[in-house]
C-alpha cells in the first residue's frame, strides 16, 4: 500500500517537497522525543517510556470519538489525562497488591492499551483511526493533510511537532537546574525544597505530549525506540547532562531522516526503519564510544597488559642487578621479546653481549616498579595479617597500579621505614 | 459467525487456546515470583522479525515455520539484552526499551515491505501483531496445546528449585543450585510461551497473558502452589472468553479482548481477593483494632 | 553428619581477594579454623565482613587466592556447609509459610526433581521446635517479627544438618528474646561439634559469645582466641586503621582494569 502511495508522489509534481515535509516531521519529532526520552533515561524511567507510549491509547481515542482531531488540543489532553491515570494506577495497584514495580506497571499499561484498541475496534468508520496506524503509525500520509501557513500548505504533523518541539525545549531550558537536581539526587533534591513530585508530573506530562505529537508517525509502540534509543546512545557518548540532551536531539533528527530515506529507498515503513536505524546509531556509540565503549576497552586491555609485560621485564633486569652486580647482559624469554625490543627503541633498555640491560632511563622506572612491589609488601606485612610467604602474589598484581603519589601514601604508613618484610632494601622514588 | 458455526474445528482451536492461557498463567507465575515481570517484553517484540524473516527465508507461511522464528528471534532479543549489559554501561532499563522499540521496528520494517517487495502472500503475517485466532486450523491448535502441555509440565518438574531461587538466590547458590541454569529455563519457558501465545494475542500484548494472570492470582493465595494453579485458570478464563467475544465480533482482534478479560479478572481479585484484596485488608484492619491489646501486632517484636 | 574429619582444617582462606565489579574490597586474607567453636568475624560498618562470607560461599567471585572445607573446594563438600544470609536479602511478602522455607534447607540433599517428604516434614518440624516457632509453621513469613524471622533462616540452616555454619549478621535487628534464643542454638551446634562462623558487628557482645574471633577490616588485622586477639592495639588498628589507601588502591586498580 506504500509502494503505491509512492509511485503515485513519484510522478506528481511535488513529489520532492512532499519527502522534505516527512522528513521534516520526522525530524521534530524525533527531536522532541530526544530531548524528554534523555530525563527519562538518566532518570532511569525508560520503560514508563514504553507504558506511557501504549497507555495514550485509550485517551486518544476517547478524545477523537468526542470530536477531537488528530494533533488537536483535545487529543492532547486525553493522552496527558491518560499518561497520569496509567502512573496512579500502577501506585495503587502496587500499594494494593503488595507488588513489585514492573508487575504493576505491566499490568496497568497492557490493560489500558488492550482497551484502547477494543475502543479502536469500536469506533465508527472515518475517524481516522485504525488499528495498524495505532501500532505502527504512518509517515507517509502525513505530508497530505495540511494548513496554509503564511501563503504556504504545511503539513498539519509538522506544524504539532514544531509546536510541540518548541514548548518542550522552552520547558526544559527553563527547568533545566531543577531538572539536573532532581536526576542527579532526587532525594536531595527533595530536602533542598525542590518539587520534586511536580517535576516528575511534567516530565510524565511531557512524555505523553511527545507521544502524541509522535502517534500518528510512529505508532504506540515504535515511539518507545524515539524515546530511549537516541538518549541512550548520546549517555554512552557524553557524561554531561546538557550534551547528552543536545547529541540525543541530534541523533533523534539523523535517526529520522536517514530512516525515512531508508524506508524510500527500501519501500517500506517509515517507522520501522526509524527505530532499526536509531538501533543501529545506538549499536555504533556502544563500540566506538569513548573511554568505555567496547573498542577503547578492548585497547585498554591490550595496552594494559603490554605494560605489566614492559615491567616485569623491566622489574625482572632490575632485580638481576641487585642479585650480582655485574654488569653482563641478561637473558630475556621468547615470548617478552616483542617487548623487550620496544623497551629498546625507546631506549629503556639496550642489548649488550647476547642480552639485555637497563639503560639509566630503565634503572629509573624499574626501580619505581620494584619499589611499588616492595612497599605493598611491606605495607601488607605491617597493617595486615598475611604470612610473609602469601606477600609475593598481591604485590604481583598491585604494583603495576600504584602511581607515585600513592607509594608517597604508603612510605608515610610505614615510619620511614626502608626494607621489605624478605630483608631486601626497598629503593628509593626515581 | 453465529452459533450455527461452532463447528469441530472451532471446538479443537477453543481447547488449544485453553491450553496456552493456562500455560501462560502457570510460566508467567516462576516469572513473577522471580521479579522479571517484563523479561518477556523484549522477546514478544522481537518475534515479529523472526516471523516476518521466517516467511522471507522460507517463503512458506504455516504456522510452525513462522513460530520457529519467532523462539529464535525471541532468543537473538534476548541475547542482545544480555549483550548490552555485559558490554555498555547502559541500565537494564534503557536496554529493554531500545530492544522492544527497535526490534518491534524491524518487524514493523519487514512485514511492511512485504507487499512491495513481491511477497503476495504476506498479508496474514500482521495478524501477528494483534492475535486472530479465526485463521487457526485444527493442526495448530493442537500444536500449540501439546507445547503449552509441555511447558506445564517443567514447571511442575521446576517448581521446587524455581521457587527456591526465586525466593532466595543467595542461599540457593550457596546450596550449590545452578542459578544461571534455572533462571535460563524460566526465561527459555516464557520465551516460548510468548511464541506459543503471538497466534492467540499477538507480540504487542502477549506479555499480558504472562503477567497479569499470576499478579492477580498472588491476591487469592499466599502458596506458591497454589498461586501456579490459581494463575493458570485466570489464563485459561481470559484466553478462552477472550477468543470466544472475538469470534462473535469479527471486527475485534482477539488479543486485545484477552487481555481485557485478564484485566477485569485482575480488578476482580483486587477488590475481594482474599489474601490482600481491598476488602480483606479492611476486614482485618477491622479486626486488628477489635483486638488491639491482646494480641501482638506482625512485624513487631515478639512478646 | 558428624563423619570423623580427616585431620583438614574447617576452613581455610588461603590470601583470599575479593572485588566488586572491579574494584577489590576485601584484601589478602589468610585465615584457618581448625576446629568446632564459636568463630565471630568482627569489625566495622562496610568493612568487608558479610562479602568475606560471601566470597568463601562462592557468592562472590574471588579476585586470587582459594578457600577450602575440610582441605577439600567447596564444590565437593557442599552439603556440609549451612547458611544464614541477612534477612533484608529476601522478600517476605514472598509467597511461602514458616515450614516451606524451613524445608527448603532439605533442597541440597534432596537434589533435582524429588520433593520434600514426611522424613523432610518431620525434621523441618525438629528444628522449627529447637528455634522455638512450632506454633507458627503455616503462618505467611511476612507476619512474622523481625526475630521470629531470623529464626526461620536458622530452622533452614538446622535442616542443612551440616558441618559448618555461617551467619551473616544474625543478630541485626532482633529483640533480645530472639536473640538469646539464637545464641542457645548456635552453642548447642557448637557442643554437637560443628563450627559456627558468624558475622557480627557489636564488640561488646562479641567478647561474651565467641571462643575465637577474626577482626577484619578490608583486609585481616588480627585473628584468635577472643582474649588475644581483641586488645586495645588490635581494635585501633580495625576501627581507626590504614583502610582509605586500600580504598584509594581499589579505585586506582578499578580505574585502570577495564574488565568485567
Amino acid at each position: 500500500m506504500m509502494s503505491i502511495v509512492l509511485a503515485e508522489t513519484a510522478s506528481d509534481p511535488g513529489f520532492s517537497a512532499i519527502h522534505a515535509w516527512a522528513m521534516a516531521t520526522a525530524a521534530v519529532i524525533a527531536a522532541s522525543c530526544g530531548l524528554v526520552g534523555t530525563l527519562l533515561v538518566v532518570r532511569r524511567m525508560s520503560l514508563l517510556g514504553d507504558a506511557i507510549g501504549h497507555a495514550v491509547l485509550p485517551g486518544i481515542v476517547v478524545a477523537v470519538l468526542a470530536g477531537g482531531r488528530a494533533g488537536g488540543p483535545l487529543v492532547f489532553l486525553g493522552a496527558v489525562v491518560a499518561a497520569l491515570v496509567t502512573v496512579g494506577l500502577t501506585r495503587v495497584v502496587r500499594a494494593a497488591g503488595g507488588l513489585a514495580e514492573d508487575a504493576a506497571a505491566g499490568v496497568v499499561f497492557t490493560s489500558l492499551f488492550a482497551l484502547g484498541m477494543v475502543l479502536v475496534g469500536f469506533a465508527p468508520p472515518g475517524t481516522h483511526i485504525d488499528a495498524a496506524c495505532v501500532l505502527h503509525g504512518e509517515l507517509a500520509f502525513l505530508p497530505f493533510d495540511t494548513v496554509p501557513v503564511a501563503g504556504v500548505d504545511v503539513p498539519r504533523a509538522f506544524l504539532v511537532g514544531a509546536i510541540v518541539l518548541l514548548g518542550l525545549v522552552v520547558s526544559v531550558l527553563t527547568t533545566w537546574k531543577l531538572q539536573v537536581f532532581t536526576a542527579f539526587d532526587p532525594a536531595g533534591a527533595r530536602v533542598a525544597g525542590v518539587p520534586v513530585g511536580l517535576i516528575t508530573m511534567g516530565l510524565l506530562a511531557a512524555t505523553a505530549v511527545a507521544t502524541v505529537a509522535s502517534f500518528d508517525a510512529a505508532g504506540a509502540v515504535l515511539v518507545v525506540a524515539m524515546l530511549v534509543a537516541p538518549a541512550a546512545a548520546a549517555e554512552l557518548l557524553t557524561r554531561r547532562l546538557h550534551w547528552m540532551a543536545l547529541l540525543a536531539m541530534l541523533l533523534g533528527v539523523a535517526g529520522g531522516c536517514l530512516g525515512y530515506l531508508a524506508a524510500w529507498r527500501c519501500n517500506t515503513s517509515a517507522a520501522g526503519m526509524i527505530a532499526v536505524v536509531l538501533g543501529v546509531e545506538y549499536a555504533v556509540a556502544a563500540v566506538i564510544a569513548p573511554g568505555d565503549g567496547v573498542i577503547m576497552r578492548l585497547v585498554g586491555r591490550a595496552r594494559l597488559s603490554w605494560r605489566v609485560v614492559c615491567e616485569d621485564i623491566l622489574a625482572a633486569l632490575w632485580r638481576a642487578e641487585e642479585a650480582v652486580a655485574a654488569p653482563g647482559g641478561r637473558h630475556v624469554s621468547a615470548g617478552r621479546l616483542p617487548a623487550a625490543w620496544w623497551l629498546a627503541t625507546s631506549g629503556r633498555i639496550e642489548r649488550v653481549d647476547g642480552g639485555w640491560r637497563l639503560s639509566s632511563r630503565g634503572r629509573r622506572e624499574a626501580e619505581n616498579v620494584v619499589r611499588s612491589h616492595r612497599l605493598w609488601e611491606a605495607w601488607l606485612g605491617r597493617h595486615a595479617d598475611v604470612p610473609i610467604d602469601h606477600l609475593h602474589p598481591p604485590a604481583e598484581w598491585v604494583e603495576h597500579h600504584l602511581g607515585s603519589a600513592m607509594r608517597e601514601r604508603l612510605q608515610a604508613d610505614m615510619d620511614a621505614r626502608t626494607a621489605d618484610p624478605h630483608g631486601r632494601e626497598i629503593p628509593p622514588e626515581a | 459467525m453465529t452459533w450455527g458455526d461452532l463447528s469441530h474445528n472451532t471446538l479443537v482451536v477453543a481447547v488449544g487456546v485453553a491450553a496456552v492461557g493456562f500455560a501462560s498463567g502457570v510460566v508467567g507465575s516462576l516469572c513473577v515470583l522471580r521479579k522479571r515481570a517484563l523479561a518477556g517484553d523484549a522477546a514478544a517484540h522481537a518475534t515479529l522479525v523472526g516471523v516476518a524473516g521466517a516467511f522471507l527465508v522460507t517463503g512458506r507461511r504455516d504456522l510452525v515455520t513462522l513460530l520457529v522464528g519467532a523462539v529464535v528471534a525471541a532468543c537473538a532479543g534476548l541475547g542482545v539484552l544480555v549483550l548490552v549489559r555485559r558490554l555498555t554501561r547502559t541500565r537494564d532499563d534503557a536496554a529493554t526499551a531500545i530492544v522492544i522499540g527497535v526490534s518491534f521496528g524491524a518487524g514493523i520494517a519487514l512485514i511492511s515491505g512485504l507487499p512491495a517487495w513481491g511477497y503476495p502472500g504476506s498479508a496474514g503475517l500482521e495478524q501477528f501483531l494483534l492475535g486472530h485466532t479465526a485463521a487457526l486450523t485444527r493442526h495448530d491448535a493442537m500444536l500449540l496445546a501439546m507445547i503449552a502441555v509441555g511447558a506445564i509440565a517443567v514447571v511442575a518438574a521446576i517448581l521446587k528449585e524455581a521457587t527456591l531461587v526465586a525466593f532466595d538466590e543467595s542461599f540457593a547458590s550457596a546450596t550449590g543450585w545452578p542459578v544461571w541454569v534455572i533462571d535460563a529455563i524460566v526465561v527459555g519457558l516464557v520465551a516460548v510461551m510468548v511464541v506459543v501465545g503471538l497466534p492467540a494475542v499477538g507480540a504487542v500484548l502477549v506479555t499480558a497473558l504472562v503477567v497479569i494472570p499470576p499478579v492477580a492470582a498472588r491476591l487469592w493465595t499466599d502458596r506458591v502452589g497454589t498461586l501456579v494453579v490459581v494463575s493458570g485458570v485466570i489464563g485459561l478464563v481470559a484466553a478462552v472468553s477472550g477468543v470466544a467475544v472475538s469470534a462473535s465480533q469479527s471486527r475485534l482482534a482477539t488479543g486485545p479482548l484477552v487481555v481485557l478479560t485478564a484485566s477485569m479478572l485482575f480488578a476482580v481479585s483486587l477488590v475481594i481477593g482474599p489474601r490482600r484484596g481491598v476488602v480483606a485488608r479492611r476486614l482485618a484492619g477491622l479486626q486488628r483494632s477489635d483486638r488491639r491489646g491482646l494480641v501482638d501486632e506482625p512485624g513487631g517484636h515478639d512478646a | 553428619m558428624t563423619e570423623p574429619r580427616a585431620g583438614a582444617p574447617c576452613v581455610e582462606l588461603h590470601d583470599v581477594t575479593v572485588a566488586y565489579g572491579r574494584r577489590p574490597v576485601v584484601w589478602n586474607v589468610d585465615l584457618t579454623i581448625d576446629s568446632a567453636c564459636l568463630f565471630g568475624i568482627i569489625g566495622p560498618n562496610g568493612a568487608g565482613k558479610s562479602t568475606l562470607v560471601k566470597a568463601a560461599l562462592g557468592l562472590v567471585p574471588l579476585v586470587g587466592g582459594e578457600v577450602t572445607f575440610f582441605g577439600r573446594p567447596l564444590s565437593q563438600v557442599r552439603s556440609r556447609v549451612g547458611y544464614v544470609p541477612q534477612r533484608e536479602s529476601v522478600d517476605w511478602d514472598f509467597p511461602v509459610n514458616v515450614t516451606d522455607v524451613v524445608l527448603m534447607g532439605t533442597y541440597g540433599r534432596l537434589g533435582w526433581f524429588r520433593r520434600p517428604g514426611d522424613r523432610e516434614r518431620r525434621l523441618a518440624r525438629e528444628c522449627l521446635d529447637r528455634v522455638g516457632l512450632a506454633d507458627v509453621a503455616t503462618r505467611q513469613i511476612g507476619k512474622l517479627s523481625g526475630g521470629q524471622q531470623q529464626r526461620v533462616f536458622l530452622a533452614r540452616a538446622l535442616a542443612q544438618q551440616a558441618d559448618v555454619y555461617f551467619l551473616d549478621e544474625p543478630m541485626a535487628g532482633v529483640d533480645v528474646r530472639s536473640q538469646e534464643r539464637i545464641f542457645r542454638v548456635l552453642d548447642e551446634l557448637k557442643a554437637e561439634g560443628r563450627l559456627v562462623v558468624v558475622v557480627h558487628h557489636d564488640l561488646r557482645t562479641a567478647a561474651e559469645w565467641f571462643d575465637r574471633v577474626a577482626l577484619v577490616d578490608r583486609r585481616l588485622v588480627a585473628s584468635g582466641s577472643t582474649a588475644e586477639t581483641l586488645t586495645p592495639d588490635n581494635l585501633r588498628q580495625t576501627y581507626a586503621g590504614h583502610i582509605d589507601v586500600l580504598d584509594d588502591v581499589g579505585r586506582a586498580i578499578a580505574a585502570r582494569e577495564r574488565t568485567p
